[in-house]
């Protein structure tokens, strides 16, 4: 009974906008009071504070900082002038272009909506330009900066971990075949696309643009080089690396390139400080509700009455992935994580699924739920930036959220697409 | 932010170099603690907590200020419970101090919740003025 008042008064607080971390916070304090009583009311303090000490979670600021550092310096710039040089030449190259500095500019930011305010502003602009229309062009950057989540360093899987006990380095190192399977996929969609809507050629493939364009972004290459060889090669923890790529992207924006715009750079870090603090806070306030939870076992017994539906693992990773698609819908990707991965794990255990191949299935099922509206950060951040209606976009937008099924689909039951990379170097 | 990261690289460094900060790792969970719940008093003034405004958004006239007074009375009530419990909590831990660095008292770090709840309802207040100000001058507008 107090499960059902509590998921109740959840829903209804979540309907009047209150904020879904402090909606999580109300409901476990008044169970907490309800339950065990109202002395027990400080240890409210402490769980909020214990909640958001968690180390591994310092990787999110800082992946933000090195994104926002990136942008401010000339990075960018010169990522998309390379991959210009390298695959303008080809009909409707520069979606190719969008597609392949996003999966890029995502090894170093691993955030989706970091992505597609930082390169969206630049290429979206530019290939209306070009004589794209924009409802295509907001299409190509939304999705092709969800698949980027995937590719390691990527927030979601940091949080995914935390939230379910897996290795951040084995989830990384998951998405890297996923990741460029889902962006070779995506180009030829691209392709496909422009070559039925007759979209511009962007430059005749030149040896010597392309060497020139490599020089200057050469040091910018380097730069995933550093992060992950850092982490995967084990001499840094992913959270380390993330130290590692704020102060590699100081290097070489500030002191190699010599164009960091530090007025623009604060103006970032104010934005990505909200941005930690957004998703901190419901970080710190589910440790609350979860506290709750596994004191009546909720977990267990959800896991307990799959389990008694089918033990089918095939079956259950349906749907899982149903269940997720759904929630996507409506919740943030953090939120999401946050909410539901706690009490989905002892099911998926149970059902001899690997945590770190279910880490996949949840990034990726999530990934496209912001790309559906109603609630859809990373696409609306893509149409306010193209000034194009959501609705006309995603018109557009259902090739490459297909492209994502299909990627979804091979990750769910074909493990050796995620596992393969992990079970040959950890396992 | 930059502290944090000019923290996490030093730790780094120094561990690399054979000369590890022991109090690096508790220093650095805490700072995030304080990136929380300050940036989360930021994030309230700019509304941009993570919700679901799309059914508020279709009422209008009374019904959107009652729903509007419902939630800011309960987004106030919990942290008002979130700065007495934090207070209680201050209370209690007088006398101790953290475990790597044992001249700072928990008193210190702990804080951060009962300031970091008052700010966010003093936060909540303000972006409540301005959006009612903004919802009545578009109103006059009209």
């Amino acid at each position: 009974m107090i499960l059902l008042l509590l998921f109740v008064g959840l829903l209804a607080l979540i309907m009047i906008d209150v904020p879904i971390a402090i909606a999580l916070g109300v409901v476990a304090a008044i169970a907490i009071a309800v339950v065990d009583g109202v002395a027990f009311l400080p240890n409210v303090a402490l769980v909020l504070f214990d909640g958001a000490r968690k180390f591994t979670l310092i990787a999110i600021p800082l992946f933000i900082l090195a994104g926002a550092i990136m942008n401010a310096s000339g990075i960018s710039r010169r990522l998309i002038a390379f991959a210009s040089a390298l695959l303008g030449f080809v009909r409707g190259g520069l979606s190719m272009v969008t597609i392949g500095t996003s999966l890029f500019f995502a090894e170093i930011s691993g955030s989706a909506v970091a992505d597609v305010a930082a390169l969206g502003s630049i290429l979206i602009p530019a290939m209306e330009r070009k004589g794209y229309p924009k409802e295509f062009a907001a299409a190509v950057m939304s999705s092709s900066s969800t698949l980027a989540v995937v590719i390691p360093p990527s927030l979601p899987m940091i949080l995914y971990a935390v939230m379910s006990g897996t290795s951040v380095v084995e989830l990384f190192v998951a998405g890297i075949v996923p990741g460029v399977l889902g962006g070779l996929l995506m180009m030829g969609m691209a392709y496909y696309i422009s070559v039925r809507h007759g979209f511009p050629v962007e430059e005749a493939f030149r040896w010597r643009r392309v060497a020139s364009t490599f020089k200057d972004a050469a040091w910018a290459l380097t730069l995933p080089l550093i992060i992950l060889g850092g982490i995967f090669g084990g001499w840094v923890t992913a959270t380390e690396g993330a130290g590692l790529a704020v102060v590699a992207a100081i290097v070489i924006g500030g002191v190699i390139y010599r164009e960091l715009d530090w007025r623009a750079m604060r103006a970032s870090m104010v934005d990505g400080a909200r941005q930690t603090a957004v998703v901190m806070l419901l970080v710190a306030t589910s440790a609350l509700l979860g506290d709750f939870l596994t004191s009546v076992q909720v977990p267990q017994r959800v896991a307990a009455g799959i389990i008694g539906l089918t033990e089918n693992p095939l079956a259950i990773m349906a749907l899982l992935n149903l269940f997720f698609l759904a929630v996507g819908l409506f919740l943030h990707s953090a939120a999401a994580i946050i909410l539901v991965v706690p009490i989905v794990m002892p099911l998926v255990l149970a059902a001899g699924i690997d945590p770190v191949h279910f880490g996949l299935v949840v990034t990726l099922n999530l990934g496209i739920g912001q790309q559906t509206p109603p609630v859809a950060s990373v696409l609306v951040t893509a149409c306010s930036i193209a000034k194009a209606d959501v609705w006309e976009v995603t018109k557009v937008n259902v090739y490459f959220i297909a492209v994502l099924l299909v990627v979804l689909l091979l990750v769910s039951y074909v493990p050796a697409v995620p596992m393969a990379l992990v079970e040959l170097l950890y396992r | 932010m930059s502290s944090l990261a000019l923290l996490v690289v030093a730790g780094v460094v120094f561990r690399k170099a054979g000369a590890a900060l022991v109090w690096y790792d508790e220093v650095a969970s805490i700072l995030l603690v304080w990136l929380t719940y300050y940036g989360a008093c930021l994030a309230a003034l700019d509304r941009a907590h993570i919700g679901f405004p799309k059914l508020v958004g279709k009422l209008k006239g009374t019904s959107l200020l009652a729903v509007l007074i419902i939630r800011e009375t309960v987004v106030i009530a919990f942290f008002g419970l979130v700065a007495w419990a934090g207070w209680r909590v201050l209370l209690i831990l007088d006398g101790t101090y953290l475990v790597s660095l044992g001249w700072v008292p928990a008193q210190v770090t702990q804080s951060v919740i009962p300031i970091g709840a008052i700010l966010f309802i003093l936060s909540e207040v303000c972006a409540t003025a301005v959006l009612f100000r903004s919802r009545s001058s578009e109103r006059s507008d009209r």
